[in-house]
């Protein structure tokens, strides 16, 4: 048995955000906090936010791109045409989120909000520059995610407020993205490291290029000073090796038990080439 | 409130009963319903023994409260035999030698009906990726991968246009 706990079941998100200033911690599919209270974690109060119908839904269209509900799975990601059209980056990084039955019932949200760096949905919606929508008693806020984390665990959503919904624009017509984790097994293990990128091409040069770093830093972050390297730039192997080399000096991976400093920072110079050369393979349609 | 009433419906019965908020529905399983195919693991949503099939999708009881699967459709090994007619994958699985210590086969089964019921007739890489979830520290897998591949062989022959 878990240890003994209130559970409630807002029906509203004003609830919910009222409940969670209370102390209440905030579950959606549980992946995480009930594995951390199997592990000892003691919460005094739990509230279920999977009854609130303005957090569940998914959509897409081809102006305003996706909106998602937090309560979206891993899953949905994973089995939706429509992300490996336009969102592969999305793809990449939830197919490979735990396993099946993690995945279906892990949701978006509790990634994001989790916010841990080794998440692997984060990096693929950072370059496609998704958006949280949040509400709170202020009401509604639009906080694009890249400015979402404050650290390890923790984001900028106040002790009232809730993640609601995440839209995440349409990619320019000749544009792809990719995602490349780096494990030590196939299935149910974290990232050592992770590379996503975004890749708009105007014929072979680079017109927009996003790349974030997962398990890099202390929060999964954007390699702003390898993308303004590569902005402008003809899209080649060479190129692409010499933004690995600044990807690197951006993050600040550390020596855990999984991996040392020193084998991520190689693991960085390397997946930022493999992850860019994979992103402007699916522009032209070559991946192999 | 630290117990409440759910509405559940396991392996086609319907049922009501009074749970503590902080059981897990593995625990309900098991020691409510007394149903022991479903296995602990790792109790900590790792290794697939306590796979269940929740509303059409597998997932680790262990990882689900009880108390909120209220309304909920549950599938568990027990569910799979069509009376003293095995299932084709449970079948298969014999037939295949899929099943040495067998503590991890019930949560395999289920993996592998979910598997079946979105691709009928799987690659031997889909059973890998749709089944990564389900450690078995006996049998290498590849005999597992050869039961479901034997199941959807034999399913396709009694349902062909299916």
């Amino acid at each position: 048995m878990l240890c003994e706990f209130e559970l409630y079941t807002p029906a509203t998100i004003q609830e919910a955000c009222q409940l969670k200033k209370q102390g209440a911690k905030i579950v959606a599919g549980g992946t995480d906090v009930y594995v951390s209270m199997h592990g000892g974690t003691k919460y005094d109060a739990l509230a279920d936010i999977k009854n609130i119908p303005e957090l569940s839904g998914e959509s897409f269209d081809e102006k305003d791109g996706l909106d998602l509900g937090c309560l979206t799975t891993h899953r949905k990601i994973e089995t939706w045409d429509v992300i490996r059209k336009y969102y592969p980056a999305m793809f990449d990084g939830c197919s490979h989120v735990g396993a099946v039955q993690t995945r279906c019932r892990g949701t978006l949200g509790g990634n994001i909000c989790n916010a841990v760096p080794s998440a692997d949905s984060i990096g693929p919606m950072l370059v496609h520059d998704a958006v949280c929508v949040t509400e709170g008693p202020e009401g509604e806020k639009r906080i694009p995610l890249c400015y979402f984390f404050t650290g390890p665990k923790h984001t900028v959503l106040a002790d009232d407020e809730i993640l609601k919904r995440i839209l995440v624009p349409v990619p320019a017509p000749n544009a792809s993205s990719a995602y490349i984790k780096y494990t030590r097994r196939n299935a149910m293990d974290l990232a050592l490291l992770g590379v996503s990128a975004y890749l708009e091409l105007d014929g072979c040069t680079i017109k927009t290029v996003r790349i974030a770093l997962t398990t890099s830093a202390p929060t999964p972050i954007r390699a702003r000073k390898a993308e303004e390297y590569l902005t402008g730039k003809e899209a080649c192997t060479e190129v692409f090796t010499e933004a690995g080399d600044i990807t690197a000096s951006e993050g600040s991976p550390r020596t855990s038990w999984r991996a040392s400093k020193e084998f991520r920072l190689a693991l960085l110079k390397e997946l930022t080439l493999r992850v860019l050369e994979q992103a402007a393979a699916r522009i032209g349609g070559n991946e192999q | 409130m630290k117990n409440r009433e759910i509405h559940i419906t396991v392996n086609g019965r319907q049922y009501i009963k009074t749970v503590p908020v902080n059981m897990t529905l593995l625990t309900f399983l098991r020691d409510v319903l007394y149903l022991k195919g479903v296995k602990e693991g790792c109790n900590e949503g790792e290794c697939g023994a306590c796979t269940v099939i929740y509303d059409g999708h597998p997932m680790n009881s262990c990882l689900i409260l009880a108390a909120e699967s209220d309304g909920k459709e549950v599938l568990t090994v027990e569910g799979l035999a069509d009376g003293d007619q095995l299932h084709p994958l449970q079948q298969a699985f014999l037939d295949a030698g899929a099943v040495q210590c067998g503590y991890c086969t019930p949560g395999m089964l289920l993996s592998a009906k979910a598997l079946l019921d979105l691709y009928p007739h799987p690659t031997r890489e889909q059973i890998k990726k749709e089944m990564e979830g389900n450690i078995c520290r006996c049998t290498g897998y590849e005999r597992i991968a050869d039961a479901v591949l034997l199941a959807a062989e034999r399913m396709t022959e009694q349902h062909p246009h299916q």
